[in-house]
C-alpha cells in the first residue's frame, strides 16, 4: 500500500529524533497497551503483518498526528472488532462508562 | 481461531519481539554478489516495499535465510516462506543527483520483489 508510513526519502519531517534517554513507556496506558498486544497476538487474534497493514490504512492525518502506541491501539481494536472478539458497541460502551468514572 | 498463548513462551516473546524466521528447506534464488533489480508494483494490500526502492538496481549482499512473506501473510494468503536478502543500494541510483553520492543503502529485501538484471 502506497501509504503514509512509507515515508522513506520524504522531505520536511525534520531530524530524527534520537533520544537514547527515553523511558520504555511514556505513560502508564503505554505499558498496558504492550501487554494487551503481547496477548493478543500470542493468543492468535492476527498475525504481525495483519497487524502492520491494519495500522497503514489509519487515515493518514490520524496516522501522522498519532503516537506509535496509538497505531497499535487502533490496529488491536480494529482486528479485535473485525474477527468478533469485540463488538464496536462494547468498545463504545466501556469508553462511555470510563469517561463517566463507572467503570 | 484465537487460542491460549502459552505462558512459558511468553517471556521470550517479550525480550526477542518474536521472529518470523521459518525452518523450511526453501532454495535461495539469489546468491551473494548478484546484480539484481526491485520490481515496481503498487499493490493496495500491505508490502514491505519501499517506494523509493522500486525499478532501482542493486547488489545482493547477504543471505538472510528463510522468512514468511509479508505481502501474503497479511492477507491470510499463505506464509509463502522465502528468502530475504540485504540488497545494497547506490544513493546516486537511488536519488539521483545525490546529496552524498558515495553513500549506500542496505535494505532486507524478500526474494518476491527481486528480478536478475544478467548484470546490465
Amino acid at each position: 500500500m502506497n501509504g503514509i508510513h512509507d515515508c522513506g526519502g520524504r522531505h520536511g519531517y525534520g531530524p530524527i529524533d534520537i533520544d537514547r534517554e527515553q523511558p520504555i513507556f511514556h505513560a502508564d496506558w503505554e505499558r498496558r497497551m504492550f501487554g494487551m498486544f503481547i496477548l493478543a497476538f500470542g493468543g492468535g487474534h492476527f498475525n504481525i503483518d495483519q497487524f502492520r497493514s491494519t495500522i497503514e490504512q489509519m487515515r493518514p492525518a490520524e496516522y501522522l498526528e498519532s503516537t506509535y502506541y496509538e497505531h497499535w491501539l487502533h490496529a488491536l481494536e480494529t482486528l479485535c472488532v473485525e474477527n468478533g472478539t469485540l463488538t464496536r458497541k462494547e468498545l463504545d460502551d466501556r469508553l462511555a462508562a470510563l469517561s463517566k468514572g463507572t467503570h | 481461531m484465537p487460542t491460549l498463548f502459552p505462558t512459558d513462551a511468553l517471556d521470550g516473546l517479550i525480550r526477542t519481539g518474536g521472529s518470523c524466521r521459518v525452518n523450511v528447506n526453501v532454495e535461495p534464488g539469489f546468491a551473494p554478489g548478484d546484480k539484481v533489480m526491485a520490481i515496481n508494483i503498487n499493490p493496495r494490500t500491505h508490502t514491505r516495499l519501499p517506494t523509493y526502492v522500486r525499478g532501482k538496481r542493486g547488489i545482493v549482499m547477504r543471505d538472510h535465510g528463510a522468512f514468511i512473506f509479508p505481502d501474503t501473510n497479511a492477507q491470510l494468503k499463505g506464509e509463502k516462506p522465502q528468502h530475504v536478502y540485504s540488497v545494497m543500494f547506490e544513493a546516486g541510483e537511488l536519488w539521483g543527483d545525490a546529496e552524498f553520492p558515495g553513500d549506500k543503502v542496505l535494505i532486507d529485501m524478500f526474494e518476491d520483489y527481486l528480478r536478475p538484471t544478467n548484470g546490465k
